[in-house]
């Protein structure tokens, strides 16, 4: 593979017409559509916000911008470290590509725990619910797009994770494969439901031993798959994944950092706006 | 040049084929036969199954036309009941929009863009068959309520009856409870996730895909229009997509969005709906502007007049598009600066559209118009779509079309523009693109003689509805008394139907006559001037033997006029392909048809999910909700599997006679 | 290259000579002459052209002005397009494989002529357009002032018409509320009409169009429109928004009337419901039974008012305002004593008895208006029984039937949830209630 290093050009594609890459030309397109998609949900959002019905939830009342500021630090934070996975594989560097979409997926996870703490606390504490406000509505139709959009980010990543393992000669791989990646994807699901959920409600002073027995069952799984995916991690032999794969990591790239940025417009027009 | 030709000439430049190992069930390799068209990659079968589907719906949306116009043949008539007649306005809309001409048009991005571009596919052929299989999920989930008439049992509760626009807050479960209206929400859904993909496939295959020396300059106006289409497309849809979203969480999860007791705005709906409705429109007449434009220079063996202008007013029309929705809402009681600013907009939008029209007589000038039937189509477009925009023009003028909204006038007017335009467009199009991609010529006078039935079919039908509206009859209505004066333009109405479905009917029993027995043809019978002509009838799965260098605006008129340098320069193309391992083609795939069969299953019980699952009369399960998951599960496992499988790939060499033998596993 | 021989290109013009040949001696049929001279008359009752008020005349002015731009640019733009069409056809075989004519790209200059000509006219159109815009609005300032209001409200399928500065006694001291009525707007001729628009279910959309073009009924939005009837008349109007099953058939009627009539309407309006006493109900039983016509129609015959009635609407509206001659006293009381027994009372209001409910139409002057079943049959007591009888055949899904919000119709739901009959009713007791409901005027 290094011997070919050289002649990959990661900013000119020779054998399209316009130099882009075609996968790169198609995940911009998308995002453009996707752009559309947002902006309906965004709109919807602000129109209602501009014509709230009488016992209409009072947006501030309920946010905890605390935490929220702090997921979107997060959010951001994996962004820098998404582009480092790029940088990564277009070195031929697939160690370090690996640490950088664990990491991605990771803080994208603790993003994705903050958002199930925040509905579950606003359903639970603050009683707004889908159906019995509008703001209710349109506050998780928005945000539950959003969130969906990070999960399936990190589901791509865990795809991507999970194939760079994919053997250069290898047999039998596929049911290997599946069960990796079902390792990984149990890891996130646990995480973002359950490990970061009950630490920020550690952090906001309920009793860890408590919060460990009561979800004793999925944490105990989790880690079993988490010991799974770093029994598959241990260094195998050559594998088909390469620089030549640069392009597939940074058209995810790409769609994570747009997700990132599609938050901080809904941070600025759900939340900040209501503290102007 | 040559080594960017040879890399050119494939899509999956870079990667290996993939390891057998790697895979679920072996690669089908089949080339005739069901499985062959099941799994194929291939742009022009693709685009064949379209139209094949496309012409089926056509001819369906037809028969429910002719149950309404039998039913509204007289006053008071009992012929069908009210029921079932607003499921008949409601699927015949959504039918010919979504399911008739939008896949037609999509039937010729895939016969069309790749040649006309100079490819040998599309960017993404996996993702071209997916849209293909996800279109004809969400047409069977579309239509599936009809099966209810015949099926009591299965409570569907009929076809859908909203509409096919489908106004909150009729479409609420207070109003209309039966799962024809969730089966219509996520219909449309799947339908709009289709033409996504699609659209993304055609935009990156217009611009990235380009033979060497097609600039975008040189871009045949059929491939502008497309491109143009599939802009719209990416970014209008998002719209309803939201809106049905909204809908179907109304409805199954009790948010508030279109509810007017939690205090839901239903107007939202209607701008959601027609900010998408709106370049809709054009999304169903660029295309076919853009088949006249291929078709007339054609005939009147001359260059498009003004190229670069009907360009331009083609991305124009794009623009403008998305800001002239409002236009459908002028009853809604925006307030007079909104109305004001639309009714402008809106008469903008007609100067790039007339452009258009001056440019057609413009290659019509001077030439030598050969009234083949394809020409006779294309210049019966340019007189009906013209009538229809005449009548749009009126539209614009917000006090008087509060007299024409919602009333037959209205109707009168997008008939013009969509059966006038569109689909006399696309009935050109079929005679003029048969013989190249069925190698066989349909007979001019049959031609003819449908054409004349259609064309004066069409007027009888819909040309006495605009004073049917203008004498105060509304749309949408089941029936109508005798005594308002509307009884002798409706009976007209009915008999020119009658015509209309005659002709339709005549027109596509020649196709199938044609297809067996119409007399064989060459590469380019009727003179063309684009590069479809330039390779053989029916053309082979590669397209090109030589991928073409392309030095002018019709790049087959310039090869037929400069004939020795073109020979020269194909041979040293074909010579620098065969050196790189010779013609690169993607492989067949299971795992989009997979994909999308796990997407049906998902959707479809998706729709029906707050239900208990029924089998021969017991109980099953208490919800839908383990099916509609196991049909997401089959659809991402598929997805995974695809993109484990990688593209795959195997070579053509031809040799000197033309001859293709295939060889697979070799690297090059 | 094929081409149709010659013999086919015979047959073309002979089916092409003889089709032009037949439809000729067809329109000189004088029946088909009628007949197509009615598509295009735009005679109807709900003609936008023959209107009555300012803003409907308003409005048609502008669609003429948009016709007379269009027609012009149809006749240049088409004498051009049919010029080039003949004159530049291959006009032989060798013509079509002659040197094909010169490569010519386009004129610039002639574009960029054509594109200003187009904006040209269409600021014609914009102009008249942008001012009916201001005018169609709201009632004129200087109007303002005698201008009435009234609220129209949708319901699936019927309108109700509130009169909110003409308010009358609730019986029993129960204060007062607006004048109501349903299906008919009464108002007086040339005086400007204010209707804000309201629903309480999906869309509907408020169309006279002799009047003025339609404005939706939107939920959660205060819509209006305003029109002003030049001269007393009776017009017709109509639901022009899809708003369900039944939506082709949620008709409504606006009867305008010279000040003195229009006062002396509201005067009778304001009453309680009139009431026919009868010594006993001892003497219904000798009221003659009426044999009623088939169910079935033939298609043709109009269902919204008999030839008689259409000759002179206002005329024949006027003649239902009085107390029918031959009133039966005992069988009105019997068809009072059923319309309570038979729970039409829960649904419908009759100001002053006991009809009470509001789900339904106010029926206090029901008598008194020229149609029921919102506009759909003539107020003709063989068309009345017909409609009590089986409303579900002329109304599909209607409330009345199915029952809405609670309240059983004609069906009521089982312990199983299926529909069965609630109410059922002869023929005698059908009789006695139109006698009833007859009477109210």
């Amino acid at each position: 593979m290094s011997s070919h290093a050289a002649t990959i050009d990661h900013h000119h594609d020779a054998t399209t017409s316009t130099g882009i890459p075609n996968k790169k030309l198609l995940w911009w397109a998308f995002l453009a559509s996707d752009c559309m998609f947002f902006g309906a949900l965004i709109s919807t959002h602000l129109v209602y916000r501009l014509n709230p019905p009488p016992g209409n939830a009072i947006p501030t009342q309920v946010f905890n911008i605390e935490l929220t500021s702090f997921s979107t630090f997060i959010l951001l934070m994996s962004s820098l470290l998404m582009a480092l996975a790029v940088n990564a594989i277009q070195k031929g560097n697939i160690r370090s590509t690996r640490t950088m979409l664990l990491g991605t997926m990771f803080f994208g996870c603790i993003f994705l725990g903050g958002q199930v703490y925040e509905f579950a606390h606003f359903v639970a504490v603050k009683k707004m619910t889908l159906s019995n406000s509008i703001f209710g509505s349109t506050f998780y139709t928005l945000t539950g797009t959003h969130g969906t959009h990070v999960a399936i980010g990190v589901l791509l990543l865990g795809m991507m994770y999970v194939r760079t393992f994919k053997p250069a000669h290898g047999e039998s791989g596929l049911l290997r494969n599946f069960a990796h990646l079902a390792a990984v994807c149990t890891v996130m699901a646990v995480s973002f439901i359950w490990l970061v959920p009950s630490g920020i409600e550690a952090i906001y002073g309920a009793p860890v031993g408590e919060l460990l027995s009561h979800h004793a069952v999925p944490f105990g799984i989790g880690a079993v798959a988490l010991a799974v995916v770093f029994w598959f991690a241990r260094s195998g032999g050559e594998v088909e994944f390469g620089e030549k794969n640069a392009i597939d990591v940074e058209a995810i790239g790409l769609y994570w950092h747009f997700v990132d940025i599609v938050w901080i417009i809904i941070f600025t027009a759900v939340y900040l706006l209501e503290y102007l | 040049m040559a080594e960017a030709i040879a890399k050119h000439a494939f899509t999956g430049a870079g990667h290996p084929p993939a390891k057998a190992t790697f895979e679920l069930m072996a690669r089908p390799t089949a080339k005739t036969g069901l499985i062959s068209w099941l799994t194929t990659v291939d742009h022009k079968k693709i685009g064949m199954l379209y139209g094949g589907f496309a012409i089926l719906f056509f001819l369906i949306g037809g028969l429910e036309a002719l149950m309404i116009r039998t039913q509204l043949m007289v006053p008071n008539n009992r012929f069908i009941g009210a029921q079932l007649y607003n499921e008949l306005f409601t699927m015949h809309g959504t039918t010919m929009i979504f399911l008739a001409v939008m896949p037609l048009n999509a039937a010729f991005f895939n016969l069309l863009i790749p040649i006309q571009v100079g490819a040998r596919d599309v960017a993404f052929p996996r993702l071209n068959a997916f849209s293909l299989w996800v279109w004809v999920v969400g047409a069977f989930l579309l239509n599936v309520g009809w099966l209810s008439h015949i099926v009591p049992s299965w409570q569907f509760g009929g076809a859908p009856d909203v509409g096919w626009f489908g106004y909150a807050p009729l479409t609420s479960k207070v109003f209309t409870p039966d799962l024809s209206t969730d089966l219509w929400v996520l219909g449309l859904q799947i339908l709009g996730l289709s033409s996504i993909v699609a659209s993304l496939n055609f935009i990156v295959t217009i611009i990235n895909m380009r033979a060497p020396g097609l600039t975008m300059m040189r871009l045949p106006v059929f491939c502008w229009m497309a491109l143009v289409t599939s802009f719209l497309l990416i970014l209008a849809l998002p719209a309803i997509a939201i809106a049905l979203v909204e809908v179907m969480f109304d409805r199954n999860f009790g948010t508030n969005f279109f509810e007017v007791s939690g205090g839901g705005q239903p107007i939202l709906w209607q701008h959601l709906f027609w900010v998408f409705g709106h370049p809709e429109v054009y999304i169903l007449i660029l295309p076919p502007m853009g088949y006249v434009s291929e078709i007339l220079p054609t005939f009147a063996r001359k260059p498009l007049f003004g190229y670069p202008i009907i360009v331009f007013s083609g991305v124009a029309i794009g623009f403008i598009g998305f800001g002239v929705w409002s236009h459908h809402m002028f009853t809604t009681g925006m307030g007079v600066v909104a109305t004001a600013a639309f009714s402008i907009a809106t008469m903008a939008i007609a100067v790039p559209t007339g452009v258009k029209i001056f440019n057609w007589i413009g290659t019509l000038w001077g030439g030598q118009i050969m009234t083949r039937v394809p020409m006779m189509f294309a210049l019966g477009f340019i007189w009906m779509f013209m009538l229809g925009g005449f009548s749009g023009i009126m539209h614009s003028a917000a006090p008087a079309d509060a007299q024409q909204q919602d009333s037959y006038f209205v109707i009168a007017h997008f008939h013009y523009v969509l059966i006038g335009g569109a689909t006399f467009a696309l009935l050109a199009a079929i005679h003029y693109w048969f013989p190249k991609f069925f190698g066989r010529m349909v007979p001019e006078f049959w031609g003819k003689v449908s054409f004349w039935l259609i064309f004066v079919g069409f007027n009888c039908t819909f040309f006495p509805m605009h004073f049917l509206g203008l004498n105060g009859m509304p749309r949408r209505t089941w029936t109508y008394d005798s005594n308002m004066g509307w009884n002798e333009g409706n009976f007209f109405a009915t008999m020119g139907a009658y015509l209309l479905g005659l002709g339709i009917f005549t027109y596509f029993a020649v196709l199938v006559w044609s297809f067996f027995k119409g007399q064989k043809c060459g590469n380019d019978p009727w003179d063309g001037r684009t590069l479809e002509w330039s390779i053989p009838s029916p053309p082979p799965e590669h397209n090109f033997a030589a991928i073409p260098n392309v030095h002018a605006r019709d790049a087959w008129w310039y090869e037929k006029t400069h004939q020795d340098e073109i020979a020269a320069e194909k041979a040293a193309h074909i010579k620098a392909e065969e050196s790189h391992g010779g013609i690169h083609m993607p492989d067949q795939s299971w795992y989009p048809l997979f994909a999308a069969a796990g997407l049906g299953l998902a959707a479809f019980n998706f729709a029906q999910l707050h239900h208990p699952v029924m089998m021969m009369g017991n109980q099953v399960l208490s919800s839908h909700l383990p099916l509609a998951l196991t049909g997401g599960v089959i659809m991402v496992a598929a997805l995974y599997l695809w993109s484990l499988e990688g593209p795959g790939g195997y070579h053509i060499h031809l040799d000197a006679n033309g001859n293709a033998t295939e060889s697979r596993g070799d690297h090059h | 290259m094929t081409r149709p021989r010659l013999v086919h290109r015979n047959i073309l013009r002979l089916v092409t000579a003889s089709f032009a040949g037949l439809s000729l001696a067809l329109l000189s049929g004088c029946k088909l002459v009628d007949a197509v001279h009615q598509i295009f008359s735009l005679s109807g009752p709900q003609s936008t052209m023959v209107t009555a008020g300012p803003v409907a005349k308003s409005q048609w002015d502008l669609f003429m002005v948009t016709v007379y731009v269009t027609t012009f640019i149809f006749i240049v733009v088409g004498a051009v397009l049919a010029y080039a069409q003949i004159k530049f056809r291959a006009k032989s075989e060798a013509d079509e494989h002659a040197e094909p004519p010169p490569q010519g790209h386009g004129n610039p200059f002639v574009e960029i002529g054509l594109i200003a000509a187009s904006v040209f006219l269409l600021v014609i159109i914009a102009i008249p357009t942008l001012k009916g815009i201001w005018y169609t609005h709201d009632v004129p300032d200087e109007d303002k002032a005698n201008a009435i209001d009234v609220t129209a409200t949708g319901y699936q399928w019927w309108f109700k018409f509130e009169y909110p500065t003409e308010m009358v006694k609730l019986p029993g001291g129960a204060g007062e509320a607006p004048l109501v009525t349903g299906n008919e707007l009464v108002v007086p001729a040339g005086v400007p009409v204010r209707v804000q628009l309201r629903t309480v279910d999906v869309i509907h959309s408020f169309w006279i169009p002799k009047l003025a073009g339609k404005v939706d009924m939107m939920p959660n939005r205060g819509n209006f429109l305003w029109f002003k009837a030049d001269h007393p008349g009776y017009f017709y109007g109509q639901c022009a928004e899809y708003c369900g099953e039944s939506h082709a058939i949620m008709r409504f009627r606006v009867i305008a009337l010279s000040a003195p009539d229009y006062a002396k309407w509201l005067e009778n309006q304001k009453q309680a419901a009139r009431t026919v006493t009868a010594s006993s109900l001892a003497a219904a039983a000798a009221a003659p039974t009426v044999q009623f016509a088939s169910m079935k129609f033939d298609a043709g015959a109009a269902l919204s008012g008999s030839p008689q009635f259409d000759a002179d609407p206002l005329g024949a509206w006027k003649a239902m305002q009085k107390p029918e001659a031959g009133e039966n006293a005992a069988l009105i009381a019997t068809g009072r004593k059923l319309f309570n027994e038979k729970t039409c009372v829960k649904c419908h209001m009759v100001r002053g008895h006991e009809g009470i409910g509001i789900t339904g139409p106010d029926l206090t002057r029901v008598g008194a208006r020229s149609t029921i079943a919102a506009g759909v049959l003539e107020n003709t007591q063989d068309l009345m029984h017909k409609w009590i009888k089986d409303p579900e055949y002329f109304k599909p899904g209607n409330k009345m039937f199915h029952g809405i919000g609670g309240m059983t119709g004609y069906m009521a739901p089982n312990d199983k949830g299926d529909l069965v009959p609630n109410i059922i009713l002869n023929d005698t007791e059908i009789t006695a209630l139109v006698a009833y409901l007859h009477s109210l005027k």
